[in-house]
This record gives structure tokens, sequence and C-alpha cells, in this order.
């Protein structure tokens, strides 16, 4: 896992940084969210996913790319979280109420 | 944390853009990582001994495929490079070398090439084993044609190079190692060859042992011409020591009374026995003739030539066959010299005294037996005597001063008989011939000096014409 973010770590920053934006207007978006039953659904494909890459049941090249989408994706989530949090705390009070 | 998992159902938008940016590291990053993992994998392996190492690496997977000398070597190369850090999966493909039952190793030597085949137990070993060859057998070409095995006795190696510096003394042949085994079979390159490989095999490591030894050696050759033209005996080839180097050239200056040794012998190991035993009479047989060449090669003595009369071919053969040591074999191929044309009396007294000058008839010390390094004086007399059939012939014989006079007297008429004896046998007509002792009464030189004593003993042949 060094050896990837070592190595990949400018694709690492550009995912963390699109993650970060995402989570900073996804506060006031206004558009439609994800179905619950949707949610749940990606949160089993990406589980799977992931028990997948710990297994190392894909071999080759694939299992590489699965790696380091699973890690991007990761990377991509803290970004939205930090991103959407920290949007959170700079307005004003009710407003965050949406 | 409620606020986090309602903004989280509006962060899918940006899983487009992630997707492409997915797509692009992929793109991009694919075939410099596997560089970089193939690299270090590499370097991860620098100290494990394989051959034919072979690393493919596909995303983070890396196949290894080689040949292993041992499991254990097998096991820490897999293990290094599960070690090199960003490497997902081993595939191993190592396998051990085949293990040879029983491990051989030879080189064979042929008139341009020497060729290595059988096993070798590691690359290294392989390289220096080669690289040995080259340097022993300075320009002949060096052709490797052994596979890496498993299961080389220790200090294999240590064998093998003493084994090439046996090569490079041949001139064609094998040498083969098989387990602690070592056999040698073919020709030595130079007469002693033999023998130096005998002494180095004694050097072999503790352990290891010769199976056989079938080295062969050049013929021993020792040559021995006599042109009486030139008034030369030419001695060629071998002797093996100075000794008896010393020896020959010695009995050779006895036993050819006019002719000059021309000495080109050179000592080298590896004679038959009984070499010197052989020489000496042979040259004392080649002295009877007129001309002639003697070759000793190894237990074979070849006599060719012209005898100076009849009875000399008969005579040569039956001696020599006597003389020789057991297990050595003659061949003579002995013709007898046309006779001379007659001459009288006069021109006979003078060939006679001309022939004496030269030689002197020796007889055993205060003996009087004749001496048979004295045979080819004898001989060129009967040649003489036989050029004047018609004349009688007084043999003198005469002694020094040394001890009493009746005892001086009869050794002078004994070695006069013993001289008369030897013609008569060469079958020339007792009649002609008296023998006559003047014990020490003329002597032809005084008799103060060795030197004077040795030319008063001495026999003189009077020539008188038939009445």
């Amino acid at each position: 896992m060094t050896f990837l973010a070592t190595f990949h770590w400018g694709w690492l920053l550009a995912t963390l940084l699109l993650g970060f934006a995402m989570g900073w207007i996804a506060v006031v978006h206004r558009g439609h969210g994800v179905s619950k039953h949707l949610a749940r659904w990606l949160a089993a494909l990406v589980a799977a996913l992931l028990a997948a890459a710990l297994a190392r049941l894909v071999p080759g090249r694939p299992g590489y790319w699965l790696d380091l989408g699973l890690l991007m994706f990761a990377l991509y989530l803290i970004g939205c979280g930090i991103g959407s949090w920290l949007r959170d705390r700079v307005l004003p009070g009710p407003a965050s109420a949406g | 944390m409620r606020g986090l998992v309602r903004w989280s159902s509006k962060w899918w938008p940006g899983t487009i853009p992630l997707a492409v940016l997915w797509a692009l590291a992929v793109w991009n990053s694919t075939s410099p990582l596997e560089t970089e993992l193939a690299g270090r994998s590499t370097a991860a392996l620098k100290d494990i001994l394989l051959d034919k190492s072979r690393i493919t690496v596909s995303g983070r997977d890396v196949t290894l495929a080689a040949d292993a000398f041992s499991e254990e070597g097998r096991r820490s190369a897999v293990a290094a490079i599960e070690a090199v850090p960003g490497v997902r999966l081993v595939n191993d493909e190592t396998r051990l070398i085949p293990e040879a039952m029983p491990f051989v190793w030879s080189a064979e030597r042929d008139v341009v090439r020497v060729t290595l085949t059988g096993s070798s137990p590691l690359p290294a070993s392989k390289g220096k084993l080669l690289e040995a060859a080259r340097a022993d057998l300075g320009g002949v070409e060096v052709v490797d044609q052994t596979s890496l095995s498993r299961g080389a006795p220790s200090r294999f190696d240590e064998v093998a190079l003493l084994l090439l510096d046996q090569v490079a003394k041949l001139k064609d042949g094998k040498v083969t190692i098989s387990d602690t085994k070592v056999s040698l079979s073919g020709m030595a390159r130079e007469l002693g060859g033999r023998e130096a490989i005998a002494a180095a095999l004694k050097n072999l490591p503790a352990g290891f042992s010769v199976a056989s030894n079938e080295i062969k050696a050049p013929p021993y050759i020792f040559q021995a011409n006599k042109d009486p033209v030139a008034l030369t005996l030419t001695l060629t080839g071998n002797v093996p020591d100075n000794n008896v180097h010393a020896a020959i050239v010695a009995a050779a200056s006895r036993k050819f009374f006019s002719e000059k040794v021309v000495d080109n012998l050179k000592p080298s190991l590896g004679a038959p026995s009984g070499f010197a035993n052989a020489a000496v009479p042979a040259l004392g047989a080649l002295s009877r003739l007129s001309t002639g060449t003697l070759v000793v090669s190894d237990r074979e003595v070849k006599l060719s030539g012209d005898a100076l009369y009849d009875a000399v071919p008969g005579q040569l053969r039956a001696n020599l066959i006597k003389d020789l040591p057991q297990g050595w074999q003659l061949k003579a191929d002995i013709s007898v010299k046309p006779a001379a044309a007659p001459v009288d009396a006069t021109v006979c007294q003078q060939l006679f005294s001309e022939v004496l000058a030269k030689g002197t008839i020796r007889f055993e010390s205060a003996r009087s037996s004749l001496d048979p390094d004295s045979a080819g004086l004898l001989d060129h007399l009967v040649e003489i005597a036989l050029r004047c059939p018609t004349t009688n012939i007084e043999v003198a014989g005469h002694t020094d001063t040394d001890g009493d006079n009746a005892a001086n007297q009869t050794l002078s008429e004994k070695r006069a008989q013993a001289v008369v004896d030897y013609l008569v046998k060469a079958g020339l007509p007792a009649a002609r011939f008296t023998a006559i002792g003047y014990g020490s009464t003329q002597p032809a030189a005084a008799n103060d000096t060795d030197d004077g004593k040795a030319r008063n003993r001495r026999i003189e042949f009077l020539v008188k014409e038939q009445p």
C-alpha cells in the first residue's frame, strides 16, 4: 500500500482534491441524492470488490487495476467527507439545514 | 454525523470524473509500474544462485522462472521477491536442476579442439573450468557442452582443474571424473608426459581415486647412424639420464675406433627398462658394420646395414639376441658388403698399419681375452686380410715392462694367438697366420710413463708374400 501511495501520489492527490471539491459542493447541492435502497446495493458492490481485492482473487493487470480503483475510491470518499464537513463548518448556522 | 450521511447521498456525481481519472491512471501507470517491479525483483535476486532466471511482471504479480541448485535456494528466491515492496503475488515457476547419478564430467582432446561434456555443478565452476581450459591449452579451441546438474562430489572443481592441466600434456585423449573416480586415456604429447601425469595424479584430493590411467607415451627412440664416408657416428634421440648418456657416449668412442662421435642425444623420461643394457651391445653390433643404422624404438632394436664379411650377420644376430635384456626384440636386416679389390703384400701391410695406428686391439686387463669393444677394429683387420689372400701374416704381441718377463712373454703369445683365433673364426685359413709373442723386448716407446706403456701394449701385423 505504501508503495502504491508513493508511486501514484499524483493521481491519488488529484482524487483527494476531486473528492474535496465534490464534498464541498454536495452540502449546498439541491439535486437528487442516491436512494437508500440503491446506496445499499452500491455498498454491497464495493464490499464485494474490496473482498476480491483483499483475497487477491483477480490475477495480473486487472487485479492491479482493481487495487488502484479501490484505493482511489477510498481517497475520493475521504476527500468528500473532509470537503462536506469543512463547508458545513464554514456556512452560517441554520443555512446548513438546506 | 447525520449530516455526513445526508451529504454523502449527493457525492455520486464526482464518481464520473473519478472513473475518468482512474482510467487515465491505469493507462499511464501500468507499464512503468511493471518495469519498476521487474527492476526491483531482479535486484532482489542478485545474491541468490540461480540459472536461467526469467522475471515477468503482470500488474503487481511477478512470475519467476528459474533453475535452482537446491530446494533452499529455490525457497529463498521466492521469498526475496515476495519481500519486494509493491509485489502482490509471486507465481513460482522455479525448478530444481536435475541430479546427475553418477556425476560425470569429462574433457576430450582431439587434433583441433578440446570438448568438455557431462555435468557441471554450478555456473561459476562451469565458467571457471572453461576459463582454465582456455588458459591451459593456449590456442586450442575449447567447446563447453556441459550442462548444470546437482550431485557433484565435494572438491569437484579442484579435481577438474587438476585434470585439465593433464589434458594440456596430451596429444589426444580423454579424462573423466565419475563421482570420485578419475579415469584417463590417450597419448601423451611428449616423452615423459605419461610419467608427469602419473605424478600429478598423486595430488588428487582425499576421497578421489584413479580408476584407470591408460595414457600412452610416444615411442622412446634412440638412433645411431654410422657413416663410413664422413667417418662419423651420429647419435640422436633420447637417453634416460646424464649417467646413461655419458656411458653410451663413452661406449661409442671405445667401439668406433675411427669414427668421430656426433652426440645429439637429449635426456628424456620414459625409457623402457633395461635401455642402457640394450643400447650398448646394439652399438657394439653397429660398430662391426661397414655402414649401418641402429634404431632402438621402445623395446625393439632394429639394426640394418652392410657387414664387412660373410660370417658377421650370423654372429651379430646370435650375440645380440643373447645380450639384449629379457622382453626386448631384435630385427636385423644385414647384408654383406661386396668384397673389395685384392691388393698386393705392400699395400696390405700399409692398410694394416693405418688401421692399427687409428685403433688398438684391447684385451681384458692382464688377460688374453679380447675386449668386445675391439670387435669393430678386428673386423676391419679381417677385411684387409681377405684382400691379400696370397700373403702370410705374422701377428706379433707386445707388452710393457710391468710384471715379470716370463709372464709378459706368455701373455704376449696368448694375446697374439687370441687375435689369430678371431681371424680364423672369421673364415680365414689358419695356415696364413703365425702368432708370435715378444713380451716387453721390443718397446715402441719408453716404459717410464703410462702413455708410453700403453703404446707398448700392442699387436702388430707383419705381411709376407707366400713363398
